[in-house]
């Protein structure tokens, strides 16, 4: 019984000691021995299996990938004294888990000093910053030749300049700003932008308003413009109408006229023959047409009476 | 079960049988229950090792998988789908990686979950903190879009950063607000969406391909693109007002259509009974002037006669049916009145006394 206890109690006194020798890198990871508080040796950043002296050497292991800052929504006044809601992100990475170690200890650290920094030097730029030098970018390019009226109306007064630094530019300085604190952290900082900008709730609703005034006053013009090119159309169409009926008259007296002229042409040629004649036999056709009513008056002398009196021969 | 139990019996046997063996040697007969539950106790045990062994060296990767394999927290390699092979005991280590499927992102609207149903249905709630955005002419507009996305390189996409798919969503709202902020709004939601949409791709991938996260953009789709909520009524009245323009329009021209035809018809019309009325004015006089041209002409044979015998016909026809005949003379101041009996008489007498 001796016998066996010993060897297998030195054999999991051993495994014991070798499990707490060994220790695994993640690939993720980089990690620092420590020993009684204090760093030893380079930062271990290959992954795999890594010895150390049991017991009394820990290991800190920090994250060795790419890291995401989320900012706190800030409400900042621009330049031009418009609050607006700034939310900013940023990525980051430990670069000297020695350094890092010493000034900020971990993760929980690091961020606290991040939300310092990144928020104040995002307060310093928006605070500094015309509200459309955030929002446009350095490649603004807006062709208002190429806009119809509506959207030119609806534009109104804004001012449509290519901003001087513009949205990305801004970023960039950012990171710069930033990025001058960050090397006695131990950070790495990579990129910083802006995820999020929005008026406040207040300013927000001052600008849903003139959009809307925008709107109906582009409304308006509609059905104004509706109804002048109604009554255009129609008076057009008045005109066309006289234009018409007009020509038609006129051309109808003109082949009336002519007509006319013709027939008298035509009564002139044939009755001028013997004028006397056609006196004679208009005059003996009307009193053909004689009503009913008619009073007819004849002188005594005349032909009809004549051989009334008489029937001898003059 | 009762294999299980079966073989578990036979190997406490065998053991009980070495023990026994060993009997003889000294080992009194009171211990040797205790050394046989001993000895079954590390025969359990090392079965389970075995076992966990055992099931902890193989892995199955499904078809839209792959596997990314670590030694040690060292990666040694990717697995293509099926069923591998690794070391035990937690020496290799195995994470699964959907590579081939297409995952999304939704931006201003979430998708329930559809599974049960079968349409797509969309959370009622809006997420006006993503949606909402400024746009060039510092107006408000808000957006609704989709990213489309693959896990492209799944060692880069688990050790490039942590949380790709958060920072994947980061990105996206600030590259979505930077574009849209560099419209104004109607090229926004107008004529911009494509533009948008495609400029929006691009500028994640970049930035994906910077943080090396092995994320690739397949699609970003715009969904709506509308004005804010309080403003879409107004941006509807402006629609409504174009659309009465145009019908104002419309009702303009169709009465113009309608009476302009007409006019035409009408103003045919008058010209033709003109024609008429010209032709049957020279046809008439044509035809008057031949009468009286040939009447003319017999009239010159004999003159006299016929120019008697015309004035004589036409009293004797007019005369009867004339009510009136006054004989004037003239020495005389008065008519004498001839068969002044109508006066006195019913026109039927008189018409009678007259002949």
């Amino acid at each position: 019984m001796n016998k066996l206890t010993l060897p297998v109690a030195a054999f999991l006194v051993a495994v014991f000691v070798a499990y707490n020798a060994a220790f695994v890198i993640d690939q993720a990871e980089q990690g620092i021995i420590v020993q009684f508080g204090e760093p030893i040796g380079d930062v271990i950043t290959d992954p795999g299996l890594h010895w150390r002296v049991p017991f009394i050497q820990e290991v800190r292991r920090f994250d060795r990938r790419l890291l995401a800052w989320d900012g706190a929504v800030s409400q900042i006044p621009t330049l031009g004294r418009e609050f607006i809601i700034v939310d900013t992100t940023a990525r980051w990475r430990i670069s000297d888990p020695l350094q890092f170690l010493r000034s900020v200890r971990d993760e929980l650290g690091a961020r606290t000093r991040l939300d310092d920094i990144l928020d104040s030097v995002a307060r310093d730029i928006v605070s500094g910053t015309e509200l459309e030098e955030i929002v446009r970018s350095a490649d603004w390019q807006v062709d208002v030749t190429g806009l119809n009226e509506e959207e030119l109306s609806a534009l109104g007064a804004a001012n449509l300049e290519r901003p001087t630094k513009g949205r990305q530019q801004l970023e960039q300085e950012m990171l710069v700003s930033a990025s001058r604190l960050m090397p006695e952290l131990g950070i790495e900082l990579v990129d910083v932008r802006i995820k999020r900008i929005n008026y406040i709730d207040s300013v927000r609703e001052q600008v849903e308003s003139r959009m809307i005034s925008e709107r109906q006053s582009i409304a308006a013009r509609f059905r104004s413009e509706g109804q002048g090119r109604s009554q255009e159309i129609l008076g057009d169409m008045e005109r066309e109408l006289r234009r018409i009926s007009s020509e038609a008259e006129r051309t109808a007296q003109e082949i009336i006229g002519e007509a006319d002229a013709e027939a008298t042409r035509i009564y002139g040629e044939a009755y001028g023959a013997d004028p006397e004649f056609y006196n004679f036999s208009r005059t003996l056709e009307s009193y053909d047409s004689l009503g009913e009513n008619t009073t007819l008056m004849i002188r005594a002398e005349s032909e009809f009476f004549r051989y009334l009196e008489s029937t001898t021969q003059p | 079960m009762s294999q299980a139990r079966d073989l578990i019996d036979q190997l406490m046997n065998a053991a009980g049988a070495s023990n026994g063996s060993g009997g003889p040697r000294g080992r009194s007969g009171m211990r040797r229950p205790s050394g046989l539950q001993g000895g079954a106790l590390g025969i359990i045990v090392g079965i389970a090792i075995l076992a966990w062994g055992a099931f902890s060296a193989f892995y199955t990767v499904q078809p839209e998988q792959r596997a990314v394999v670590k030694r040690f927290g060292n990666v040694i390699g990717i697995t293509d789908p099926g069923l591998h092979f690794k070391l035990p005991f937690g020496i290799d280590e195995v994470q699964l990686v959907a590579t081939e499927r297409v995952l999304k992102q939704e931006f201003g609207f979430r998708t329930e979950d559809a599974s049960a149903l079968q349409r797509t249905r969309f959370a009622d709630e809006d997420f006006p903190g993503e949606s909402l955005m400024l746009t060039g002419d510092l107006n408000i507009i808000q957006v609704e879009w989709v990213v489309q996305y693959r896990i492209g390189d799944p060692i880069r996409f688990l050790y490039g950063m942590r949380d790709p798919t958060g920072t994947l969503r980061d990105l996206s709202e600030s590259v979505m607000r930077r574009i849209v902020g560099n419209r104004i709004g109607s090229d926004v939601l107008t004529i911009g969406r494509v533009d948008i949409a495609n400029t929006a791709r691009d500028e994640i991938q970049a930035a994906m391909d910077r943080y090396d996260n092995g994320i690739r953009i397949i699609t970003v789709e715009l969904q709506d693109v509308v004005p804010p909520p309080r403003v879409q009524p107004a941006f509807n009245e402006v629609n409504e007002a174009r659309q009465e323009l145009e019908r104002m329009i419309n009702e303009a021209t169709m009465q113009a259509n309608q009476a302009i035809p007409r006019a035409r018809g009408t103003a045919n019309r008058i010209i033709s009974e003109a024609e008429g009325y010209a032709t049957e004015r020279v046809n008439r006089a044509f035809g008057e002037t031949a009468r009286f041209t040939s009447v003319l002409s017999e009239y010159l044979n004999v003159p006299e006669v016929t120019r008697s015998r015309l004035y004589l016909e036409t009293l004797n026809e007019a005369l009867p049916r004339i009510g009136r005949v006054l004989v004037v003379q003239d020495d005389q101041i008065s008519p004498l009145p001839l068969l002044n009996l109508p006066d006195a008489q019913p026109r039927g007498q008189n018409l009678e006394a007259s002949r």
